[in-house]
């Protein structure tokens, strides 16, 4: 009899069933939508800010300071099998680890910057696409300065140090100290200039989820760098890291602000609405009490409807929220856009909370409707 | 049966409080046929309401089958209404989006609903609504609403029935046949407080009580 109740009153009332409906139904696809494309939008903003290059740069320990920043590179070298001890280690903060050697020669009679590259090493075993190209033995990467000045093209042939590379591409301008460097695969440079088995530096990316706000994560990153390579020492562009971070937490933080503002106004929706039905139907309520039903039973017949409001606009709320990140997701986050896909762990979500959340808006209302004494609506006097 | 001692009722607050009750004595028998009559506003629902256990007096004691109903939680009271009291109103007060039977079958405490049914079907029948029984309020005519109403109160068996102006919205053969289900009622067992402006029921009535500004004057 009560689900019959509740249906028939639902239908006698419509309008007020559908506001309802809708204020769940656009509470439930915001908060779907959000979780939805925020996946993609994490991986999106992992993408672009690590595009943004390396932000780690882990040297030999007695490297002078002033010599690397006036070079770019460190004097000195360390064994290139160094960067084997990060397997040992699973516990750190360090990924896309990349072996390099850097040296300054002349070349043609210009200063160039010879880069060895090592393919990528992920120890934690976690997969994960290459920061930088790989390079092939017998080719090389042209700088586009260096390029541009030599008018040197992909596919031409390049002589340094009496050998051979193929220039496999010709980089785009960078504006930086890239421009006048030449890639190649690091076994290849070092026995070019010398340095069997050595390396000057470990290019990495921080993967510490730390607020540069609440702690320093380079001390963070130091401390493990001691346990696994004493010998060497960590730098970190700040710049780039701090971008990083900042960007996770402004998303982070203005999510947390539409979803407090979301839910102020759902619920004062809700609450209104219920309000309103509940004074269309103080007489109703009032005769109900007067022909033997309780008012647990009366405030049951609110609850219940206010959980199936729940619950059908958790269901369609659900299915307009994925539809629209879908939809609108794919044109938002074009690099990350396969990612995009539904969160079916969200639909249990929605039906567990949103009949609650409905429940809850209702409460006052129905529960002020059935303290009030129901005599004073029946009499007429 | 019923038993009014010193019952009182106030509402508001000074200065702008008013006494709508003012320490009424009465004695109800069972199966009576009364008659509460009284112009608008000399407190007749408020008495009707305090005697079903709707509306707590501010002083006295309401006693209604050996029970001071107002001793009585709200979950005992309401069960209490729903075995011995049925309310029958002027503005009928039927549920607009349930059909006839589904008005008729809304009281409570009736057991199953085939049984419920049963009895509905029953008491339209006796009321003669049957032809109506899948119509909504809205579509139903005066007396046609105010004899669901009836069917509703009656169709728990109550041994009181606590009628506020059952004829004040009908036109004389309504109201005629209303009176004339309640007296049915009434010679059946039933105990029946009937509140009324007018004098069509008076020939039934066991005993008239006339009630102004709040206190039973004869």
């Amino acid at each position: 009899m009560l689900i019959k109740l509740i249906y028939k009153e639902i239908l006698h009332r419509k309008l007020n069933f559908v506001l309802a409906l809708l204020a769940v139904t656009i509470a439930v696809a915001f908060f779907v939508s959000f979780f939805t494309a925020n996946d993609a939008s994490k991986k999106e903003t992992i993408r672009l800010t690590r595009d943004m290059g390396f932000n780690l740069r882990i040297i030999p320990g007695e490297t002078d300071m002033n010599k690397f920043w006036t070079e770019g590179y460190s004097d000195l070298t360390m064994p290139e099998d160094y960067i084997n001890r990060f397997w040992e280690f699973k516990d750190y903060s360090f990924a896309h680890l990349t072996a390099t050697l850097h040296k300054k020669i002349i070349w043609n009679n210009k200063e160039v910057v010879l880069t060895g590259i090592a393919p990528e090493i992920e120890p934690s075993e976690k997969k994960k696409t290459a920061m930088i190209f790989s390079i092939e033995p017998g080719t090389v990467y042209v700088g586009y300065e260096l390029a541009k000045d030599m008018q040197i093209r992909q596919e031409d042939s390049i002589k340094i140090f009496n050998r051979y590379f193929k220039v496999n591409k010709t980089l785009s301008e960078t504006g930086s100290i890239d421009d006048i460097r030449i890639y190649g695969a690091l076994s290849e440079f070092q026995d070019l200039i010398g340095f069997k088995g050595k390396i000057n530096e470990i290019m990495a990316l921080n993967c510490l989820c730390v607020s540069p706000d609440e702690n320093d994560p380079l001390e963070i990153l130091r401390e493990q760098l001691d346990q696994v390579l004493p010998e060497a020492k960590v730098i970190m562009n700040t710049t780039i890291a701090n971008a990083r971070e900042r960007q996770r937490h402004m998303i982070e933080e203005y999510f947390a602000v539409i979803t407090i503002f979301v839910i102020i106004v759902i619920v004062i929706w809700i609450g209104v609405l219920t309000m309103i039905n509940v004074r269309e139907r103080q007489k109703e309520i009032g005769i109900l009490r007067a022909i033997g039903h309780s008012g647990v039973r009366i405030f049951a017949l609110f609850i219940w409807k206010a959980l199936m409001i729940g619950l059908l606009g958790a269901i369609i709320g659900y299915a307009t929220g994925t539809i629209l990140a879908l939809k609108f997701g794919t044109g938002i986050f074009k690099i990350t856009a396969d990612s995009l896909k539904p969160i079916y762990s969200l639909l249990i979500w929605s039906i567990i909370a949103a009949p609650v959340f409905s429940a809850f808006a209702a409460f006052l209302p129905t529960l002020s409707a059935i303290m009030k004494d129901p005599a004073i609506t029946l009499r007429k006097e | 049966m019923i038993h009014l001692d010193k019952v009182s009722k106030i509402f508001g607050s000074p200065p702008k409080q008013v006494e709508a009750l003012k320490n009424i004595d009465l004695h109800v028998n069972k199966s009576e046929f009364i008659i509460i009559r009284g112009p608008s506003g000399s407190g007749k629902t408020t008495l009707l309401l305090s005697i079903g256990g709707m509306l707590q007096p501010s002083s006295g004691v309401v006693n209604v089958e050996n029970e001071d109903i107002y001793l009585l939680n709200e979950f005992e009271r309401t069960k209490f209404r729903a075995s011995n009291i049925g309310f029958v109103f002027q503005m009928f007060y039927l549920i607009p989006y349930l059909n006839v039977l589904e008005n008729i079958m809304l009281a409570a405490g009736l057991g199953s609903n085939g049984a419920r049914q049963r009895k509905a079907t029953e008491l339209a029948a006796q009321l003669g609504i049957s032809d109506r029984i899948l119509h909504k309020p809205s579509e139903l005519s005066a007396g046609e609403r105010q004899r669901v109403a009836l069917a509703r109160a009656l169709i728990h068996q109550p041994k009181i029935i606590l009628a506020d102006e059952p004829t004040g919205n009908l036109d004389p053969d309504n109201s005629r046949e209303v009176i004339r289900i309640l007296k049915e009622y009434h010679q059946t067992g039933g105990t029946v407080i009937f509140v009324t402006h007018g004098k069509d029921a008076d020939q039934f009535a066991d005993r008239i009580f006339y009630l102004s500004k709040g206190e039973i004057v004869q």
